[in-house]
């Protein structure tokens, strides 16, 4: 979808407000400001979301377009520009406390979160959460059945290493602090648990 | 499949139960108490109407307090 946001007489930092709230839904967005300011800021916030700018100077404005990048400059893979919500599981217990009561919090929650409209764009395991996608979870099957659903789920390699549980993982896939890190600082919301 | 759910008075119960039900191969899932019923603890174990006998069974061998069994 396309847009355009006329951001002109705004100040800082509504123009990139209103852009990064248009690029909620746009993939095509022009966003017209009357400073060097907001030019900077909008031009920044389309390159952390990997996407590319043009730039016209027009006698009542500068116009900047911002564009998703061609595909295959991405290896053919198209990422959401926004990724809506990111959960991030830091252990395989739910809560600080009892482990025992912890541990069938976090399988009634991941079974519940199946079970539910609003599902995360994804999940991530760190720390001790990555045993929940190894061998011996009892979470495998509710696990399956999001990715399934189209949820992407990511798994520490570091910790599953740290656990020796590299050759273990049974559902979602390895992944490395480059890609988490980028996961977390994308998501509009990361809930972590 | 049909389902019935199994509620117990303590999550401790539960889990005895859950381990108890597996280890005579009757598969069953914990899973939060349906929103029409209500449990002391608000989990449940799940499993298949079908073996319904077998799990009263069970539960009574194992002396395990349960708070009742409904179809869901």
């Amino acid at each position: 979808m396309s847009m355009i946001i006329d951001a002109r007489g705004l100040a800082c930092p509504q123009p990139v407000v209103l852009a990064k709230k248009a690029l909620e839904r746009a993939d095509d967005l022009t966003v017209i400001v009357d400073n060097a300011t907001a030019k900077q800021n909008v031009s920044r916030l389309a390159k952390s979301h990997g996407l590319g700018v043009s730039v016209e100077e027009k006698g009542d404005g500068i116009y900047l377009r911002l564009t998703r990048p061609a595909e295959e400059s991405l290896g053919g893979k198209v990422p959401l520009l926004f990724e809506p919500t990111v959960l991030l599981v830091a252990s395989s217990t739910l809560g600080r406390g009892d482990d025992e009561l912890g541990s069938v919090l976090m399988r009634t929650f991941i079974h519940t979160l199946g079970e539910s409209d609003v599902k995360p764009h994804k999940i991530i395991f760190m720390n001790s959460g990555v045993k929940l996608v190894a061998r011996g979870s009892e979470l495998i099957d509710d696990l399956r059945a999001l990715e399934k659903g189209s949820v992407e789920i990511l798994a520490c390699g570091t910790c599953l290493g740290h656990y020796g549980l590299k050759d273990a993982v049974e559902v979602g896939r390895i992944s490395n602090m480059y890609e988490i890190t980028t996961a977390l600082m994308r998501a509009t919301k990361v809930i972590t648990i | 499949m049909q389902y019935s759910v199994v509620l117990f008075h303590s999550i401790t119960g539960a889990l005895q139960a859950e381990k108890r039900l597996k280890g005579k191969g009757i598969a069953t899932k914990l899973i939060p108490v349906p929103r029409q019923l209500s449990s002391d603890c608000g989990v449940c174990l799940r499993f298949e109407r079908k073996d319904e006998s077998e799990v009263k069974a069970a539960l009574e061998e194992e002396r395990i307090d349960i708070q009742g069994i409904h179809a869901i």
